[in-house]
């Protein structure tokens, strides 16, 4: 017996099978209004990226930790000198700040909801820990995991810069370079943190 | 020479002679009465008066884990003496490492007294650390620093016969990470899939708790592609929990670190022990996983031999 299955059909299965995989992985659509913003973004990382590229900066493996940290202070001041006067916002710009405290909040009140907020209070929350844009992240602290479900509703990064929470604060951080690229203050409502 | 000055000096002789004496103090090993060789299947022998547990089966894969090591603290260092000690009997080859490799500052200092000099009879026997990052490791420094044979990644994949490791980065599991765990356990050609990360998914310790939204991320993959074991760390003690969906789960944090007293009840928690530091060491054989934790004191705190597991969907989820 041959079992037809209408177009009709099809589609709705189809639209059912993505809502459901959007529902597991906790993966928020994005709409389209939002488009040019995160262009915008893109385009200030890709910016930022090309200047790194310029400055040369060296990453090699050794056996030698001192030799290690020599590259990466090297690194950071390179990119430090290439970036004098930059100032918080220049990446995270009022506009492109409110659509990432929007994806946040979405992802909070989401389907993973509850599961993010129980992580980021298992995360160490870091609170008051001064930071400021082009300079080292503080050293010898330990690092707030920032939940997968968060980092899946925000725009990409390439593998030089990564998001990292410190308190309720979103930092663009060149891990490479150990330097805080941005900051993005209040990205996470303070009650989120507590237990 | 008066008599308060004589007190004095025999005092301050006797401190030195009993500080000198804990340093060099041989740790207690338990003992077992029989001793047999290599590649004999007794479920307990004894290698150089060490209570050995594992089969030491030929060709196995035979490996030390740790977590949570690098306080650069007596206690980490008593427990490397026990892991030489049973590295010379059971002839493991690599160690991993489930994060927190070096607490505090990193300086070079630091890498000599939190890994270097407690880890030295190892590293000179030739045995390769495998690294994976915790909440306190500086990324930059130690995905680079050679010893921890990262790669210069902060997660990475390697083979050891039969067994494909992969080696997480749980302080960001970003979409790029996931994206590359899919396609390598999708192509892994190993007959046993091992995952190895700071952050627990299954957790019964009340400082920390499991990382559930990590889980929400990692379990399908974990499922579908068949993984047979996962080990982490971050809570400061050692636990074995109930398998969950065909795959074991393993947290050991308490290879320098300790958390005393630090569990709640729970059904899902198959051992556990929170009252001294551990390391573990596996052996991998044809469909068999057998594992040893032993104390800093050289107590066996638990073994096992563990089958394969075909993987069963069960109903419900764990908190």
């Amino acid at each position: 017996m041959q079992i037809r299955i209408s177009n009709c059909l099809w589609k709705n299965l189809l639209v059912v099978s993505a809502f459901t995989g959007i529902f597991c992985s906790g993966v928020l659509a994005q709409s389209s209004n939002d488009q040019p913003t995160v262009k915008d973004f893109q385009d200030r990382i890709a910016k930022y990226i090309a200047s790194r590229k310029q400055e040369n900066v060296a990453h090699d493996s050794s056996a030698s930790p001192a030799k290690v940290t020599d590259q990466q202070k090297q690194a950071a001041q390179k990119i430090r000198h290439s970036r004098v006067g930059a100032k918080q916002g220049d990446i995270f710009t009022p506009r492109i700040a409110a659509y990432f405290k929007k994806q946040l909040e979405a992802t909070l009140k989401g389907p993973n909801g509850a599961k993010v907020r129980t992580s980021l209070q298992h995360a160490e929350p870091l609170p008051n820990v001064p930071l400021s844009v082009n300079q080292k992240y503080p050293p010898n602290l330990p690092l707030q995991s920032t939940p997968p479900t968060l980092l899946l509703n925000l725009p990409r990064l390439p593998s030089e810069l990564q998001y990292r929470l410190v308190g309720q604060t979103l930092v663009l951080y060149d891990t490479g370079a150990d330097l805080i690229v941005d900051l993005l203050p209040d990205a996470i409502p303070g009650d989120v943190n507590k237990k | 020479m008066t008599r308060a000055r004589l007190i004095l000096i025999t005092a301050i002789w006797a401190i030195c002679v009993s500080g000198a004496q804990t340093q060099s103090a041989p740790l207690p090993l338990h003992a077992n009465a029989r001793q047999q060789a290599a590649g004999d299947q007794s479920s307990s022998r004894s290698a150089g008066g060490l209570d050995v547990r594992l089969p030491l089966l030929q060709n196995s894969v035979r490996f030390a884990v740790i977590g949570d090591s690098g306080t650069g603290d007596r206690d980490q260092y008593e427990v490397a003496r026990q892991m030489e000690a049973y590295r010379q009997a059971v002839k493991f080859d690599f160690v991993i490492m489930l994060g927190d490799n070096i607490y505090g500052s990193h300086s070079a200092r630091d890498f000599a007294k939190k890994f270097e000099e407690p880890y030295k009879p190892l590293l000179d026997a030739g045995v390769k650390f495998y690294a994976s990052l915790g909440n306190h490791d500086d990324p930059n420094d130690e995905r680079l620093y050679k010893p921890f044979n990262m790669g210069g990644q902060r997660y990475y994949a390697f083979r050891k016969g039969p067994v494909a490791f992969f080696a997480l980065d749980s302080n960001y599991m970003d979409p790029q990470q996931l994206d590359w765990l899919n396609q390598n356990l999708k192509d892994s050609k190993g007959t046993w899939k091992i995952c190895f990360f700071h952050h627990p998914l299954y957790n019964d310790g009340r400082h920390h708790g499991p990382d559930v939204d990590l889980r929400t991320q990692l379990l399908p993959l974990f499922q579908q592609y068949d993984v047979n074991a996962v080990f982490s760390g971050h809570e400061h003690v050692y636990q074995r929990m109930k398998p969950e969906k065909g795959i074991y789960y393993f947290v050991l944090g308490n290879s320098g670190k300790l958390m005393t007293h630090d569990f709640r009840k729970s059904a899902d928690r198959e051992k556990g022990f929170d009252t001294d530091r551990t390391f573990m060491i596996v052996e991998i054989a044809g469909d068999k996983l057998h594992f040893q934790v032993i104390s800093r004191t050289g107590e066996t705190v638990d073994s096992g031999e563990l089958p394969k597991a075909v993987p069963t969907p069960t109903s419900g989820e764990r908190r």
